[in-house]
């Protein structure tokens, strides 16, 4: 069986090697890196990024730590995006390298469906080829969206892309969208010098989290004198001599050096051969398809962003991996019951499982469990003691519904409470088991004792 | 515990220094020893409207995070910036150096509500039972 994999990103790489290891004959056509969004222009670079932020702000700290410093404490830009570019890089070989071993072939081309068994590849060089294959997973992905009267000129108007790509520290930066990908950057420039202002649409920053966890950050943005602007909309943008000037409606005026829009991501459903040969697509162009992972043609399965959903990138590789399985003929489903996300702001923010309100709409009768990471010494000892840590559970049946997290390391300790939700476990699993101390991992349990009123490093309730 | 004769105080421990129709606020002995160590202040702007009452300001120590009830209604004039660096001045000088704002007084009659240093102790005594 031969399969053809449009796009190597983590939905598209991890299907190829699933598909390989279960004995398919897999070609893969990628137009860009393989790795995709997530690998060259997303998850991997920003992490790196977020990680010479961390090391800058904790280098500023060092005499809290009692670490006496001689001379100043400077950004070498170069330097950080080197490094970014270096580990990168050694995850793109990783990728390759992990093809050759499975025998995945790798085209590098633009590919466009002919008809549903046969794919058209506008190579590098030029010339075409033309692939046949039984089965075909389309993982496309998605790229940022920008607003149409100001579009991203990759020097004063930037996208995510070209944020990662700056040679420059900017004195100032707007951003506008206050979702994950705008935060993140808000923090990372903020910590590299850059006057930071945020502009939202909506009532607040990070809509999408629990409103606790979103105030919390909002909160600790303004401690780091990031300004926030919400609920306003942004209605002209001129590039001047003295930087770019964003009028708000209402009237006001920001200026500042440079703009970074961050308002959400497009699908790449265009030029790929989908109108050709049928492919249903959804309202705002995504690609529809069944718990399977398949299109509405026989043959042709679609994960990862161009299907709309979580735009994740580990939702793209299960679905990737759910696709494979499908399109070498062993059935299997997708299961989106229990999906982790992170947000990599400081402090980190992850959640997994339902918001209070989602189980509210669902009708269930819940309970809720708060601990603050500065009852842990842990957190004091660490110098990290901002955050909390939220459980969400089942009132009748004690079952752990979802857990929201801000505070230090929050997308690693997400990972015991996906777990649990997986398994169906009750709060008093958590409540119950013993956890090492002095840890992080304490505020779960602690917070999970709180459901029931029985967290120990709590003062009396008055 | 220490509390000054000249000023007045809010039930929520913060403490108003009346001069003419400026006051000057600030959050009482008792509120920084019951918070413990400050590490930040969510400091008011300038100009902002302040309402008796209600919140208008947050402070956070290693214990806890605290709202701060606006004494009295007033603009706020002047914040203390040395705070923004070394929030833990309101834990060594609450009533001098740990100063929080001055404002101007929009009701000068509401004074009247507060307690004076005497009332406010048995009425922190009242509450520790």
């Amino acid at each position: 069986m031969r399969l053809l994999v449009l796009g190597a990103g983590p939905g598209g790489y991890v299907a190829a090697l699933k598909a390989a290891q279960l004995g398919a004959e897999v070609i893969v056509v990628e137009d860009t890196e393989v790795g995709g969004t997530c690998l060259n222009r997303g998850c991997i670079p920003t992490k790196a990024l977020v990680a010479s932020a961390e090391a800058i702000h904790k280098a500023k700290k060092l005499k809290d730590f009692g670490v006496d410093v001689s001379g100043e404490i400077t950004p070498n830009l170069s330097r950080i995006m080197e490094r970014k570019n270096k580990v990168v890089s050694t995850q793109v070989k990783g990728i390759r390298s992990l093809f050759k071993s499975w025998g995945v072939t790798l085209i590098e081309g633009k590919g466009m469906l002919l008809t549903p068994g046969k794919v058209e590849i506008e190579k590098k060089d030029g010339s075409v080829e033309i692939v046949e294959a039984d089965k075909i997973i389309i993982a496309t992905g998605s790229k940022p969206a920008q607003i149409p009267i100001f579009p991203f000129d990759g020097e004063h108007i930037l996208s995510s892309d070209d944020a990662l790509n700056i040679k420059s520290i900017p004195k100032s930066l707007i951003i506008v969208g206050a979702g994950v990908i705008g935060c993140e950057f808000a923090c990372i420039f903020r910590e590299l010098g850059t006057e930071v202002t945020m502009v939202e649409m909506m009532p607040g920053a990070i809509s999408t989290e629990d409103p606790e966890i979103a105030r919390l950050l909002e909160k600790e943005l303004k401690k780091k004198k990031i300004k926030l602007m919400t609920e306003v909309k942004v209605e002209r943008v001129e590039g001047q001599h003295d930087g770019i000037h964003v009028g708000l409606a209402g009237g006001k005026e920001l200026v500042a050096e440079k703009l970074l829009v961050s308002i959400g991501r497009s699908l790449n459903t265009e030029g790929i051969g989908l109108e050709a040969i049928g492919i249903k697509k959804g309202s705002r162009g995504e690609i529809e398809v069944n718990e399977h992972m398949e299109t509405n043609i026989e043959g042709i399965y679609a994960i990862g962003d161009v299907t709309g959903g979580m735009l994740l990138a580990h939702v793209a590789s299960k679905e990737g991996t759910v696709a494979a399985y499908n399109a070498c003929g062993i059935e299997k489903k997708i299961d989106y019951s229990v999906v982790p996300a992170a947000i990599f702001t400081s402090p980190e923010i992850a959640s997994v499982g339902l918001r209070e309100d989602q189980a509210s709409e669902k009708g269930i009768d819940y309970i809720t469990g708060h601990f603050q990471f500065r009852a842990l010494g842990k957190a004091h000892a660490m110098g990290e003691i901002s955050g909390f840590v939220k459980v969400v559970a089942d009132k009748e049946t004690d079952r752990l519904l979802g857990v929201h997290i801000i505070g230090p390391h929050a997308s690693d300790l997400i990972h015991e409470a996906a777990v649990a939700i997986k398994a169906g476990l009750k709060v008093r699993d958590i409540a119950d088991t013993i956890h090492a101390h002095p840890t992080l991992s304490e505020g779960l349990m602690e917070a999970a004792e709180d459901v029931h009123g029985e967290a120990i490093h709590v003062p009396k309730p008055t | 515990m220490n509390f000054p004769d000249d000023l007045k105080y809010h039930r929520e421990h913060t403490w108003v220094k009346v001069s003419g129709k400026k006051a000057t606020i600030g959050i009482t002995d008792y509120a920084q020893d019951a918070l413990g160590d400050i590490v930040y202040i969510d400091l008011p702007e300038i100009d902002a409207e302040i309402s008796k009452d209600a919140e208008f300001s947050e402070i956070e120590s290693t214990k806890a995070t605290s709202s701060v009830i606006a004494p009295v209604s007033g603009t706020i004039i002047e914040v203390n910036e040395d705070l923004e660096e070394s929030p833990e001045i309101i834990n060594e000088d609450p009533y001098g150096k740990g100063w929080i704002a001055v404002l101007e007084l929009t009701d000068p009659s509401e004074i009247d509500d507060l307690l004076d240093a005497a009332d406010y102790e048995r009425y922190i005594e009242e509450e520790a039972k």
